[in-house]
C-alpha cells in the first residue's frame, strides 16, 4: 500500500475521540493505539511521533530536571520536523502555553520579577512577559483572553479549572491545525496528541489522584529513582512505538 | 498530415476508456483505503462502506460508453481531430472526477465513522462529482452524433 493510501487507511481505522471533557474513557486504549500506529505508520514519521510526544507530553518532560533540558530538546524536536511546518508550529504553540502557564504560577508564589526568563521561558512572548510581569495577563489578555482567566483561577486556587482552561487551549490549538490535515502524517500526529490529553483528563477522578498520590508517596520513600521511573513511561516512551 | 489526424482519432477514440480507468482504479483505491481503516474500528456495517468506496467506478463505464458513441466503421482524417477532441476531453473528465470523487468518499466515510447519522448527506459532495461525469458523458454521445462518418 502507497504512503498515501496507508495513511487513509490508519486515520480512518482511528475512532473519534469526541469532545473534551465529555467522554469518561478514552475510545481506544494505549496499547490498541500504540500497536495500530506501530503497524501502520512509516518508521521515521514513528520517531518523530515518539519525539513530539515526548516534547508536548507531561509524561515525555517530567524527567527532564532543569527547563532548560525541555527547552533545549523542544527545540531540537522542532528543528527535525522541518518538513512538517505544521507540527513544528504545534510543538512551539504548546511551548509557549506552556511558559505562560509557568508564568503565572511563578507570579503567584511570589516571584516578583520574571529574571532570566531565557532558562525557563519559550518562544514569542517572553519579552512581553518579562515586560508586563505585573500584569494579570502579561499585556496580552487582548491576544489571548485565557490567561487573564488563567490568572483569576490560579488565585483562587482552583486548580482543575486551570487545567481545564489550559487543556481547552491546547485542544483548540490541535484542532486549528486538524483542518488543514486529514489523511497525512499530521493528521495521525494531531489524533495522537489530542489522544494525549483525553486520556490525561480521563485519569482524574478521585480514586486516581488517591492511588497516583499513594505510588508517588510510596515511590519518594523508596528513594529518588522511584517517580521519575514512574512517570517517563509514557504512551509513546522509546520501547513503546518500536515493539 | 491525415496519417497524424488518423492516429489522434484512434488515440482519442480509447482515451475515455484509458483515462477512465485510471480515474476508476485511483478513486477505488482511496474509497476502498478508508473503507478498509472504517472497518478496524466498527463492529459492522462493512458492506455500507466497501459500497460507497466502488462509486467510482462508474467512471470507466461511462469511458467504455463513450468509446462505442465515437467508434466509426473508419477512422480517417474527416473524423480524426472530432474523435480526439472529444475522447480526449471526456477522458479527462472521467479521470479527474475519478480521483476527486475518491477523495470525496474517503473523507465521507471518515467522517460517517464519528457521525453515523451524516452517512448518506456525506455522500452528497460525491454524488455531485458523479453528475459532472454524467454531463460529460451526455455531451460526449450528442456530439458524437455530429460527427461525420
Amino acid at each position: 500500500m502507497s504512503r498515501p493510501h496507508q495513511y487513509i487507511s490508519l486515520v480512518t481505522s482511528l475512532p473519534h475521540l469526541g469532545k473534551l471533557f465529555s467522554v469518561k474513557d478514552v475510545p481506544i486504549s494505549g496499547f490498541r493505539l500504540r500497536q495500530r500506529i506501530a503497524g501502520m505508520l512509516e518508521p521515521e514519521h514513528a520517531r518523530l511521533l515518539r519525539e513530539v510526544v515526548e516534547v508536548t507530553a507531561w509524561a515525555g518532560v517530567a524527567k527532564y530536571d532543569e527547563d532548560i533540558e525541555i527547552i533545549r530538546r523542544a527545540n531540537q524536536v522542532i528543528g527535525e520536523l522541518k518538513d512538517y511546518p505544521d507540527l513544528q508550529h504545534l510543538v512551539g504553540a504548546r511551548m509557549e502555553t506552556r511558559t505562560l502557564i509557568a508564568a503565572l504560577r511563578r507570579r503567584r508564589d511570589g516571584q516578583e520579577t520574571a529574571g532570566d526568563i531565557s532558562t525557563w521561558g519559550f518562544g514569542r512572548w517572553c519579552g512581553q512577559i518579562k515586560a508586563n510581569w505585573s500584569d494579570p495577563a502579561f499585556g496580552l489578555g487582548h491576544y489571548m483572553p485565557w490567561i487573564g482567566e488563567a490568572h483569576r483561577l490560579m488565585q483562587a486556587g482552583d486548580h482543575i479549572g486551570v487545567e481545564r482552561l489550559f487543556l481547552t487551549q491546547v485542544f483548540r490549538q490541535l484542532d486549528h491545525y486538524l483542518t488543514l490535515h486529514e489523511f497525512d502524517f499530521e493528521a495521525v500526529g494531531i489524533y495522537v496528541l489530542r489522544w494525549v490529553i483525553v486520556e490525561r483528563w480521563s485519569r482524574y477522578n478521585e480514586d486516581d489522584a488517591r492511588d497516583r498520590l499513594k505510588s508517588l508517596l510510596d515511590a519518594a520513600l523508596q528513594g529518588p529513582e522511584g517517580p521519575h521511573e514512574h512517570v517517563a513511561k509514557g504512551l509513546f516512551s522509546a520501547d513503546s512505538l518500536a515493539s | 498530415m491525415n496519417e497524424f489526424v488518423v492516429a489522434l482519432g484512434w488515440f482519442g477514440l480509447f482515451a475515455p476508456v484509458a483515462l477512465g480507468a485510471i480515474g476508476s482504479a485511483w478513486g477505488c483505491a482511496l474509497g476502498g483505503s478508508a473503507a478498509i481503516g472504517a472497518m478496524l474500528d466498527s463492529e459492522g456495517g462493512y458492506g455500507r462502506f466497501i459500497g460507497v468506496s466502488l462509486m467510482p467506478s462508474s467512471q470507466v463505464i461511462y469511458g467504455i460508453v463513450i468509446m462505442f458513441s465515437l467508434q466509426q466503421t473508419t477512422v480517417d482524417a474527416a473524423n480524426g481531430a472530432a474523435l480526439f477532441g472529444i475522447g480526449v476531453l471526456s477522458g479527462f473528465t472521467m479521470l479527474f472526477t475519478g480521483i476527486r470523487q475518491g477523495e470525496v468518499l474517503a473523507s465521507a466515510i471518515h467522517a460517517s465513522k464519528a457521525k453515523p447519522e451524516i452517512f448518506g448527506i456525506s455522500l452528497a459532495p460525491a454524488a455531485v462529482l458523479e453528475g459532472f461525469s454524467v454531463f460529460a458523458l451526455v455531451f460526449a454521445l450528442v456530439l458524437a452524433g455530429s460527427i461525420p462518418s
